[in-house]
């Protein structure tokens, strides 16, 4: 007989989001995290996109800590001296209330304080070792010594698995499944906020942006979310191209973006208050883990669940989702819980947007982590812009020959511009 | 702002008993590359007259380094309990 029908390793919105599912459906859960309280370990921009989460709480957006809603999305190219930007405005959006900055410090606890209302029993300030695992069964979790058995685990430890990785269930993250998140929490009036970025009290900004302006072969994007009186700032940077360069250091990544001219002018006067670090799962198909095993499940970033096609960067509600379906696959086998029962956790994803968007979106790291995308397009945008505005008193020349003359002066061929654009537009 | 500074933002709970990453010097001896020195956001590790340097008190937790040291040296588990970094947005 086990102590628990399941426990759940990790209090972030995968685990929270399972936990709160199982005790809904009366299964006696524990919900294991190892900050204290939850949130204290994670890291994350973070905006929240969509709703799966009244699946489990309904109404949550009435009690959660949300800072402000997406109301300006931008996607920019950052060059050295320009920003070429695409920014999306909308009292639609406003409405539709899709995109909800948050702080994972507070939401993550907020989250967990739910799972324990619907009857988990929630322990804090633990860390897992590994699973147990007797004749081919996972019969429970291992804590300093002590072994708690359960009938099922689900795994919700996120970007950096190291209960899968000592329990021999996955191998060590490298280079391509993983890249590196650094990230600045600065203090801003709530006023100046509004006025900076041109929202009002509820509405918030969100930008993601392709550092364009980085040398010697460094790849990395950024991004700025406002929240309520403070402002996200933060790189998402590839291990590969860190490691080929060998001489820049990961942090001046960040200090070099938060120095570029129009960043610089964004947080002005801001009171840094927080600097983080963490993973940030990139690999998509080929960096998964199996999902699933005799007795365990494995969801959110742990699984590497996260969507980035260069527009949107996307994992809290791939991570709820997936712990409400492993929730609900525990459920539904209830007493017969077997590597064949456990393996309908994968049908489910396949048939909700978790799966379908990493098999739809496979290979997209190859557009998004290119020099096509994060050196040469920012640099042409760059050429034709100023092409275009930066007036001489010469004869005006059609788009396309502005647009030819910038390829050309960036060392490219036409057809390769047109066969890069194209494959970059598929894949996105 | 250095990143001494920044990192001096943060609150840690400091397990003095154990520590959660530990490295082999004989082979960062002989390390070509390096890399954890550039890798790690915070600043754990510092060539000193050309010796490889490691202090686990800053640590963050990443994990960036297990990767990034393809050499073996460096052997990485969590902080025991509840101990390390303390993040208070995340």
């Amino acid at each position: 007989m086990s102590e628990f029908d399941v426990i759940v390793i990790g209090a972030g919105p995968a685990g929270s989001s399972a936990a709160i599912k199982l005790a809904q459906g009366g299964m006696n859960v524990l919900l294991v995290e190892r900050g204290d309280p939850p949130g204290t370990k994670n890291v994350s921009g973070a905006v929240l996109w969509g709703d799966e989460l009244s699946k489990v709480v309904p109404d949550w957006e009435r009690s959660a800590p949300i800072e402000r809603y997406v109301t300006r999305k931008e996607v920019a190219f950052l060059t050295e001296k320009s920003k070429i930007a695409i920014s999306y405005s909308s009292q639609d959006l406003m409405e539709r209330k899709s995109g909800k900055i948050i702080v994972r410090g507070k939401f993550d606890q907020w989250l967990a304080r739910k799972a324990k209302d619907a009857g988990a029993m929630l322990v804090t300030g633990i860390t897992i070792d590994k699973l147990v695992i007797d004749g081919g069964k996972v019969i429970g979790v291992m804590q300093d010594g002590d072994v708690i058995t359960s009938d099922a685990v689900i795994v919700a430890e996120g970007a950096n698995p190291r209960v899968l990785i000592n329990s021999g269930l996955r191998p060590k993250l490298s280079d391509h499944d993983v890249a590196l998140g650094i990230k600045e929490t600065i203090k801003l009036p709530e006023n100046v906020i509004n006025e900076r970025f041109n929202v009002d009290s509820k509405g918030g900004y969100a930008s993601e942006f392709v550092l364009g302006f980085l040398d010697d072969g460094i790849l990395s994007g950024g991004f700025l979310y406002t929240n309520r009186d403070t402002v996200s700032l933060g790189i998402v940077a590839s291990l590969d191209r860190l490691r080929a360069n060998g001489m820049t250091h990961s942090y001046d990544i960040m200090g070099k973006f938060e120095e570029h001219p129009f960043i610089k002018n964004l947080i002005k006067d801001g009171i840094p208050d927080e600097y983080a670090a963490h993973l940030v799962p990139e690999g998509g198909l080929a960096s998964m883990p199996k999902l699933y095993g005799n007795g365990y499940l494995v969801t959110g970033d742990a699984a590497m669940f996260t969507f980035s096609n260069g527009m949107v960067l996307q994992g809290i509600n791939y991570a709820i989702t997936s712990g409400i379906l492993a929730a609900e696959t525990i459920l539904e086998n209830k007493g017969k819980i077997s590597e064949e029962t456990l393996s309908n956790y994968v049908n489910k994803l396949r048939n909700s947007y978790v799966l379908s968007d990493l098999y739809t979106f496979n290979g997209i790291q190859n557009v998004t982590w290119s020099d096509f995308t994060q050196k040469t397009m920012p640099k042409i945008l760059d050429s034709v812009m100023m092409s275009m505005f930066d007036e001489r008193g010469m004869p005006k020349k059609h788009l396309m020959q502005v647009l030819s003359a910038a390829v050309k002066s960036n060392g490219m061929k036409y057809t390769e511009l047109i066969s890069s654009g194209y494959r970059m537009m598929r894949k996105m | 702002m250095k990143i001494e500074e920044k990192l001096s933002l943060l609150n840690y709970k400091t397990d003095r008993s154990y520590a959660h990453i530990t490295i082999d010097p004989d082979i960062c001896a002989t390390c070509p590359d390096h890399f954890c020195v550039f890798a790690c956001p915070a600043n754990c590790y510092t060539l000193i007259n050309g010796k490889l340097n490691f202090k686990y008190e800053d640590c963050v937790e990443c994990g960036t380094c297990d990767i990034a040291c393809s050499h073996g040296s460096v052997k990485w588990t969590l902080p025991k309990g509840d101990n390390g970094v303390i993040y208070k947005y995340g």
